[in-house]
């Protein structure tokens, strides 16, 4: 690893400001960065540390709930009141990494961190997300990578959490040398149509400060499920959480959301647009399933995927509305 | 010398053999024998260190001045190196040596493959530095695939003459020089009886086609070495299963006498077969050295560990077996093509050839090179995936003639130790209500199976190894002797033998192993450890009690026949007056003590000889709408010989069966076809079973005593792996009824057999690829 | 700026404290920090001012786990080891079998296969209740 300043400060706006002077960079439980950094993907010179910046690790359920972006994963997991009212954030915290990990990432590094696609991960393949020519996956090893949106560049977003917060239909609150803003979580991650070079929208010298979660409707129920070839440590094949409000045993509202399917979290609004006004049944949950994959675009290696997907919806969606 | 009529075999099955002892060695023990330590479960004598931390592996060592060295590494899988400056790096702050490794003109034939090297004061400057060596490549073509090195005119990873690595633990046969035709060489063949005449005379024939990945070591210390000069005599510290072996290498490679090289391994963090000689890597640590004239220390990181310093070849194996409607197996069949990189000795045929009784057998292995790491001995070479092959076929030809596998595999089996193995292991899982649990109440989308698989092994130890026992006058021992531990047990499996044969508790023992200063110790493969090293241990230990009971006979003034030893001491034939204590009798010993240093008899020839036999079942879930697969349990009943310590023994077998189960679902490793670079060379995608995912293990072992050695010890790390895998994916099939005749199994492996779509390939050499599936 | 893990080995000639891959997936450099066990390899030494870092040399009041990990086998090769100490002691003491499978989730034993390890955390845990 390159020789590098570690320079703590004291408050996120102060890590934003220093963290966007040139050969600097922010960082929080720095789990990611510092796997980045071994690999040579980054090689700053200064890494800015907001890891001891007090007040930034609360837990507030609410509801609303407003979690700080320093509260490590390890929190939300073990958090009996969070569990109770937005339970597929509490399991997608709780099922990632190692519980090591799971005691260093925070919640912001883990919305912000990047993605695990293999060629991005080694500096030997100059891809589209590195700012390069190509995507190797789209024709290469692409078993684990997208199955939506894989025109520009196939990698699949790493964030457990952002699933679950993109079901809570969450905010993410930011700090930055511009001033604060509030950016819908839908709104938060950018697709590489966009810009392949990044996944979210924090501009330089931004910092996310927390994480809003609105008070679920009345009557609604939440789950996050995950399929992962191993239990232990592995990254999820596909992933889902889903969101719905039942009431007078009508669907009132639902929220469907994908990962590990796609360069950023994906809200399956075919499936949502079924279950809206429906009354649960099992015929239904098998057309909102296979709503939830319609416009796949597998790679070579990664059509089971799809298969996947659509069974893990079905089976989070036959959990809720049982 | 002299015969002596012994009882041997195994519980049910003894027979009175006659076998010829030698001078010198001590008879085996009896199986009418109590022992007072030997078989139980007694802890390992560095458990301490290793929870306590203290335990120092060759990577925790650290020297007064010592510098730190990296590789540079080419980074595509076929280069001519057209010139290398290493100007830049030498100038760089803190750059005490570098050293070019490839000349201009030399070819590289994988990604990963070693190009210069450099040592600094610190691990940082030495990275920076190698970033700095300035290598001008020019590209060649490659091929990283199996099925197109295979092709007419694919590019040649070897264009002249082929260069591979051999090791101690290789395969039989890996070393003989065969024809070469493009990337492919062999064939090794054997061919007994008359196959067309068998599969004539059978009532049923099946056929398939069935492919296995490449699958890395992953031992947790990774490669390397720390080299010390002290003038012109060389020690290193060393993460191997041969200080011998080593030290022959840095010998021969450096021109230094035997003499003037020791190499040391105290603690080692696994091998599995991977770290037989010094390598590249040991080599360059030496010369950087000697340039610096300064220790060096030179271990791999993970992703140098995946691409350049071993793995288990993969396979592309076409089986064809034909039976009788009564169950007698008539002809079996085996082409194989074995993809071990640049490296050769690929074959899969033992199983096949050696595990059940069949008049007609044919083989041919063909290794096939590609631009790829090069392969090594890897835990029983070529056995996973062969027995992987022939156990598939075992159960598809039992379903063919309408027969129970285990019906069919008993009637074929020429092992009664192993028929017996799988009686026990059949009854331990439930193998007769294997059907009525297919299907799982409140649950439609888990299936559950069962699946068995046989495992073989061929090696009984023997002679070289050397070992010294002193006892002392305070009554405590010490036995010195060469052997390395690489965390199986050895150490403590040497004090338990010297313990058992001086009737000593285990504290009173010192066990100094892993110098090559000490006398010659085996290299551990082959699962030869135990039975080449625990007989000579035994020999010395022996002989050195004699000596006191030669002393107690000069003091009684009687001749040394008539005192006899045991646990209490030492009595007179004859005379219950005459006794001494231990502690007594080495009381009078002079201050040196005794000492005996006795080498490992031949194999006994007129022995209770049989290949080790095992047997595995597998018990899996199947979720058969993701194509998800647990294991919930294995069954591993095992012939250990007489086992030195369960504790140990048994942790040999876990061990075996966790890397089976991960080699069936997990393991592989990825090359992008494109760059023929490896993609996933991490333990993140690399994926290694993990603690979530073990399953229930119960392991049995039958005691056989065979007398071969003096211990009737036999070696377990090897057969304990050989059949899981196989077990495994005949339990998977079991469950959803459907063959997947490649590994790892994987959800869409799964699911594509569900479909129906996996391929069922009846010709030999159908399209394959290695790594990822489609 | 170096990993706390190489300050650790090569500094403080703590060496107990293992590196198996660097990159946090295996655990053989786990360490408490504050009692929290985490990857030493994935942690700047810098961010461990004033912070209390307890390495398997330091590591006191686990005399009944390391005594169960040397009684029952729950060393093979050892090199995981002391890794798989740190993150068994923060677990709590009633944790079941599935409490201690996830809890060691983030490290790779090589050879024991992990039944040996159970076994340890499994009898270290007795006395520790009946002491409750």
């Amino acid at each position: 690893m390159k020789t590098f300043t570690l320079l703590p400060v004291r408050s996120l706006l102060e890590g934003g400001r220093e963290s966007a002077k040139p050969g600097s960079i922010l960082k929080a439980g720095g789990v990611d960065l510092l796997d980045r950094m071994k690999e040579g993907l980054e090689t700053p010179d200064r890494v800015v540390s907001i890891a001891h910046v007090p007040g930034h690790d609360g837990i507030e359920v609410g509801p609303p709930a407003r979690i700080g972006a320093l509260a490590t994963l390890a929190r939300l997991d073990s958090h009996a009141e969070l569990r109770r009212v937005y339970p597929a954030l509490a399991d997608a915290a709780g099922g990632a990494a190692t519980p090591q990990i799971r005691n260093m990432a925070t919640l912001g590094g883990n919305l912000a961190q990047r993605p695990r696609c293999w060629y991005f991960r080694q500096a030997e393949f100059d891809c589209t997300k590195k700012g390069g020519a190509q995507c190797f996956a789209l024709n290469g090893e692409n078993r684990f990578h997208a199955i939506f949106d894989t025109d520009v560049c196939c990698c699949i977003h790493p964030s457990a959490t952002a699933v679950a917060l993109l079901a809570y239909a969450a905010r993410v609150d930011t700090v930055g040398t511009r001033g604060k803003r509030s950016i819908s979580i839908e709104d938060f991650f950018v697709a590489p149509r966009e810009d392949p070079t990044r996944e979210n929208q924090l501009a330089a010298g931004e910092v996310i400060e927390a994480v809003v979660l609105p008070a679920p409707a009345p009557g609604s129920r939440s789950v996050y499920k995950k399929l992962k070839e191993k239990e232990s440590f592995d990254w999820p094949l596909v992933e889902t959480a889903v969101s719905v409000s039942v009431s007078r045993g009508t669907i009132q509202d639902a929220r469907v959301v994908l990962g590990s399917v796609s360069p950023v979290p994906r809200r399956a609004r075919g499936a949502e647009k079924i279950l809206a006004g429906a009354r649960p049944s099992a015929e239904l949950i098998a057309r909102a399933a296979e709503a939830a994959v319609a416009g796949a675009t597998p790679l070579s290696q990664n059509a089971h995927k799809v298969r996947l997907a659509r069974v893990m919806v079905e089976r989070a969606l036959r959990e809720i509305l049982a | 010398m002299g015969k002596d009529k012994l009882r041997l075999g195994f519980n049910g099955h003894f027979e009175e053999k006659e076998v010829e002892i030698a001078a010198g060695d001590p008879t085996p023990w009896d199986p009418s024998q109590t022992f007072s330590i030997l078989g139980a479960r007694t802890p390992r004598l560095d458990a301490r260190a290793k929870a306590t931390g203290a335990a120092r592996y060759s990577i925790d060592v650290r020297l007064p001045g010592m510098l730190y060295a990296r590789i540079l590494r080419s980074h595509d899988p076929a280069t001519v190196v057209r010139s290398l400056d290493l100007t830049a790096a030498r100038k760089m702050p803190g750059i005490r040596a570098v050293l070019a490794i490839a000349k201009p003109g030399d070819a590289l034939r994988f990604a990963g493959q070693e190009v210069a090297a450099v040592a600094a004061d610190t691990p940082e400057r030495a990275l920076d530095a190698i970033s700095a060596i300035r290598v001008e490549y020019g590209a060649r073509p490659f091929v990283v695939e199996i099925d197109k090195a295979r092709a007419d005119g694919a590019p040649l990873v070897f264009e002249g003459k082929v260069e591979t690595k051999t090791s101690a633990g290789d395969a039989p046969g890996a070393k003989k020089a065969l024809p070469r035709k493009g990337n492919v060489q062999g064939p090794r063949a054997s061919d007994k009886g008359n196959v067309a005449e068998g599969f004539g005379k059978a009532d049923a024939v099946v056929e398939g086609t069935y492919s296995t990945q490449v699958q890395t070591h992953s031992a947790l210390e990774t490669h390397g070495v720390v080299a010390r000069w002290e003038g012109d005599e060389l020690t290193v510290w060393a993460s191997t299963q041969g200080i011998f072996s080593v030290r022959e290498e840095l010998s021969q490679t450096l021109g230094v006498p035997l003499s003037k090289v020791n190499v040391i391994t105290e603690y080692m963090g696994g091998g599995f077969g991977a770290k037989f000689g010094a390598g590249v890597e040991g080599v360059t640590a030496a010369k950087l050295a000697k340039e610096a004239g300064a220790p060096v220390k030179l271990f791999l990181d993970r992703k140098e560990e995946h691409l350049a310093v071993g793995n288990r070849p993969s396979s592309v194996q076409w089986v064809k077996a034909g039976a009788t409607k009564d169950g007698k197996l008539t002809a079996l069949q085996l082409i194989v093509h074995g993809g071990g990189g640049t490296n050769g000795g690929t074959g899969t045929s033992g199983p096949l050839k050696n595990v059940y009784a069949c008049d007609n057998v044919k083989t041919e292995e063909f290794d096939v090179f590609t631009n790829s790491g090069p392969s090594a001995a890897f835990r029983a070479p070529g056995h996973p995936q062969g027995a992987f092959a022939l156990e598939a076929t075992m159960d598809e030809l039992a379903a063919r003639i309408g027969m129970d596998p285990l019906e069919f595999r008993l009637k074929n089996d020429p092992s009664e130790v192993r028929r017996e193995e799988f009686r026990i292991g059949a009854e331990k899982i439930g193998w007769a209500g294997r059907d009525a649990r297919r299907r799982v109440p409140d649950n439609p989308a888990l299936r559950r199976g069962v699946g068995m698989g046989a495992a073989i092994w061929y090696n009984t130890g023997g002679t070289g190894p050397k070992a010294t026992v002193t006892i002392h006058r305070d009554g405590s021992a010490e036995v010195v002797h060469g052997v390395q531990d690489l965390g199986t047990g050895a150490r403590t499996m040497v004090g338990i033998v010297a313990a058992e044969e001086l009737g000593l508790p285990l504290e009173k023992i010192a066990v100094r192993i892993g110098d090559t200063r000490m006398p010659y110790g085996p290299g551990s493969g082959g699962s030869t450890t135990t039975p080449s090293t625990a007989p000579t241990i035994r020999a010395a230990a022996w002989q050195a009690k004699k000596k006191v009971a030669a002393s107690v006979a000069s003091a009684w003034g009687v001749p040394e026949e008539a005192v006899v030893a045991s646990a209490a001491g030492f009595s007179m034939n004859g005379d219950a007056g005459k006794r001494l204590s231990w502690k007594e009798a080495c009381g009078r010993l002079p201050e040196e003590g005794v000492s005996a240093t006795a080498s490992r008899a031949e194999n006994h020839p007129d022995a209770w000889k049989r290949f080790t036999a095992g047997a595995q079942f597998a018990d899996v879930e199947v979720d058969v709408e993701t194509g998800l697969v647990r294991v919930r349990k294995v069954v591993a009943v095992h012939d250990c010989g007489l086992v030195v310590n369960a504790l140990t023994a048994e942790s040999q077998v876990h061990g075996g069966v966790i890397q089976g189960i991960s080699y069936a679902l997990y393991e592989n490793r990825i090359l992008d076809r494109a760059t023929g670079r490896m993609v996933n060379p991490n333990v993140e995608q690399y994926k290694i079973v993990g603690a979530m995912d073990v399953p229930e293990i119960d392991v049995t072992f039958l005691p056989v005593w065979d007398a071969v050695n003096n211990t009737h010890s036999v070696g377990i790390g090897e057969p304990a792996t050989v059949p899981t895998a196989a077990a495994v994916a005949n339990a998977v099939s079991h469950a959803i009824g459907a063959r997947i005749r490649s590994l790892p199994i994987t959800p869409e492996s799964v699911l594509a057999a569900l479909d129906g779509k996996a391929r069922v390939a009846a010709m030999p050499g159908r399209e394959t690829r290695e790594g990822g599936r489609a | 700026m170096k990993r706390l893990l190489d300050v650790l080995r090569e500094d403080c000639a703590l060496t107990g404290t293992k590196e198996g891959c660097g990159e946090g997936e295996c655990g053989a450099c786990t360490v408490l920090i504050d009692g929290q066990a985490v990857n030493s390899c994935l942690v700047p030494f810098a961010q461990v001012a004033g912070s209390s870092v307890t390495t398997i040399e330091g590591l006191t009041g686990a005399e009944a786990l390391q005594s169960a990990f040397i009684r029952e086998g729950g060393a093979q090769c050892g090199i995981c080891t002391p890794g798989m100490i740190l993150a068994a002691v923060a677990l709590p003491k009633d944790a079941d079998l599935q409490d201690i499978r996830r809890g060691l989730a983030g490290n790779i034993c090589r050879c024991t296969g992990y039944e040996g390890i159970y076994r340890s955390l499994r009898a270290a845990a007795i006395p520790a209740r009946a002491a409750d």
